[in-house]
């Protein structure tokens, strides 16, 4: 190191260095998917993996609890809120429309969680922003995205499109890639024409 | 050193209503000035010099690359990552290829994955050059601007010899590297090595012991290592506060636990620390380039050869059958990865990049998410400029190292 005011990293700056990746093993055996569905037996739904990553379902409701037990836990201490962002399966199952997708790391521990939950459209779910800063703005682009509310926000606006946007929320799959309106262009009499309207989808 | 035997402190967001008593002022900085690295404006409510309240409002760049990414086959949408973070185009690249690798079950060459390496790094240099340039720049030093612009001149010159594009170079295939490296190339990647050091002693003697500098960044923007933590910050945002999070250390992607490299941790979470890491981060990116120009293999395939995912190569397309069908299907149809959902993170120059890619069984993604850092550092600015002065809030928007594309998206 150059300078005396910066420290190197060493392996005592986090003393729960582990292993990186959970092996692909039982994913019952993964402490988290052991300790949640052991504290939350009515919330837990299902734990998937998939590519070495785990992802365990719990119900809407229960998305707080579940997040701060994570992150509180000694055994898990998954303290570190990498992501909120939402899918719309429309196309893929019949209810509930969405799904929230909370991506958690542990910084102590090296591993990287994800958690979901389905939402109804018109449904809440229970705001991170109680127990992490850093979900307010995620949040808020998943609500402008999507159009998903989430319960005990303190300041759920939209934030990437104009607030007097009347569109509605364009992440949705039945919204138009080139939105409800058409604008004509600068120099154009008309607008230009939809080549590609719907999206077509081929399939697998 | 934070004690990780207990759970991190929750630190509780205040929003202030923006009205203006008597004594307040609010006073909307952007979204066309000049400091603000782009069109992010800011609402600041001030009382005299001191900031109160602070509310960044982006979105001016939004172009919609999520919903882009959706209508896309998973080949066509490479070039669309070079223009999230356009000053850092590789690195998004490799975000997204690696992310789509890993859905396939697929992985490149070794070869192709040093020289991957080699040019995550040179754009890590190239970015954190821009980044210092326009920072020493809003805070006053203007002839910083002046070296770092010239020294990305060369890092630019490396790109535009491999692939013929200089800013937005789309240099990353899924699969690996479509075209042959130079055979040039590798001595000027070492004759830039070799340059390089006595560049950063450069920037160093203008600006470290620099008292103004000094005045301008110590003790000003100080984020607690909780705090970052709480806020999700990643990058140098992070290490400047003492964390040790490196997705290279923490979770080694390509060959990264191949090559020794250390990562510089700030003391105080200052402004200042943050510019030391990063000047830190840019002398172990040579270490790095260096360490991979040694072990990369001279000759062998810079493309994985699977029949289901990857284009086959040029050659073959052209003298058997079977490759030409494969090419013909490729292009036209796409190939279709399984059912399943990834979150592949790299470590970008500005933080953690992610992409969270949920793929329906169809040569479209379904979903694409790009989980970009300096969105989520972005929220860190009403917390440090809390009690600042007019002035700093320059320097705090230049430290956390924003690009308006890549906020935005």
């Amino acid at each position: 190191m150059s300078d005396t005011r910066l420290q190197p990293a060493t392996s005592e700056s986090s003393p729960w260095d582990t292993t990186g990746y959970w092996g692909p093993t039982d994913p019952e055996q993964h402490p988290a998917v052991r300790l949640v569905r052991e504290r939350f037996p009515d919330a837990f739904r299902e734990v998937v993996v998939f590519r070495d990553e785990v992802t365990i379902r719990v119900a809407r409701q229960a998305l707080r609890e579940v997040v701060d037990f994570l992150r509180t836990h000694p055994e898990l201490r998954y303290n570190h809120l990498t992501d909120i962002t939402a899918v719309d399966m429309l196309y893929l199952r019949e209810r509930p429309r969405f799904d929230v997708v909370v991506q958690l790391y542990s910084i102590p521990r090296r591993q990287r969680l994800r958690v979901k939950c389905g939402v109804e459209d018109g449904e809440t779910v229970p705001s991170l922003v109680p127990i992490f800063a850093g979900a307010n703005w995620l949040e808020r682009e998943c609500y402008d995205m999507f159009g998903i509310v989430f319960e005990g926000h303190p300041d759920l606006r939209r934030i990437l499109l104009p607030e007097d946007w009347d569109e509605g929320h364009p992440l949705r799959k039945d919204y138009p890639l080139r939105g409800y309106r058409d604008y004509v262009q600068p120099g154009f009499d008309s607008p230009a024409p939809r080549v590609r309207g719907t999206l077509r989808r081929p399939g697998p | 050193m934070i004690d990780f035997s207990q759970p991190t402190p929750v630190i509780l967001s205040e929003v202030r209503q923006l009205t203006p008593t008597r004594r307040e002022l609010v006073l909307n900085m952007g979204p066309q000035h000049p400091s603000t690295h782009g069109v992010l404006r800011v609402r600041l409510t001030l009382e005299g010099e001191t900031v109160i309240a602070c509310d960044p409002v982006i979105g001016y760049l939004h172009r919609g690359v999520e919903k882009l990414g959706e209508s896309h086959r998973y080949a066509q949408f490479v070039p669309w990552t070079d223009r999230t973070d356009y000053v850092a185009a590789p690195s998004n690249n490799l975000g997204y290829v690696l992310a789509v690798e890993k859905l396939c079950g697929i992985q490149a060459p070794e070869r192709a994955q040093y020289w991957r390496m080699i040019m995550a790094e040179l754009t890590r240099i190239a970015s954190h050059l821009v980044w210092l340039g326009t920072h020493a720049l809003d805070i006053g030093a203007l002839s910083v601007s002046l070296y770092t612009f010239r020294d990305r001149e060369l890092i630019l010159d490396i790109f535009e010899k491999f692939c013929g594009a200089r800013l937005t170079t789309n240099m990353m295939e899924i699969g690996g590297f479509s075209r042959e490296i130079p055979p040039d190339l590798p001595e000027m990647v070492r004759s830039f090595c070799r340059y390089f050091p006595q560049a950063i002693r450069q920037y160093k003697d203008l600006l470290t012991e620099n008292p103004i500098w000094l005045g301008r960044t110590k003790g000003v923007g100080v984020i607690e290592p909780e705090v970052a933590i709480n806020y999700g910050l990643t990058g140098a945002c992070l290490r400047g506060s003492g964390v040790n999070y490196d997705v290279r250390k923490a979770m080694p992607y390509l060959l990264y636990d191949r090559v020794e490299f250390e990562v510089p941790l700030g003391t105080h979470g200052d402004v200042y620390d943050r510019y030391l890491v990063r000047m830190e981060e840019m002398r172990q990116s040579i270490r790095i380039i260096e360490q991979c120009l040694e072990q990369v293999p001279t000759d062998g395939p810079l493309m994985a050869y699977e029949s289901q995912y990857v284009i086959p190569p040029h050659k073959n397309v052209m003298t058997t059958a079977e490759d030409m069908q494969r090419h013909f299907i490729w292009v036209i149809k796409g190939f279709s990865p399984p059912k399943g959902e990834v979150y592949h993170a790299v470590e970008h120059s500005k933080g953690e990049l992610g992409y969270y890619i949920v793929s329906d069984g169809s040569p479209i993604p379904y979903r694409v998410r790009i989980r970009t850092p300096d969105f989520v550092n972005l929220q860190s600015l009403p917390y440090m400029a809390q009690g600042a002065m007019l002035a700093d809030i320059v320097a705090l928007i230049g430290t956390i190292d924003i690009v308006l594309g890549s906020v935005d998206r």
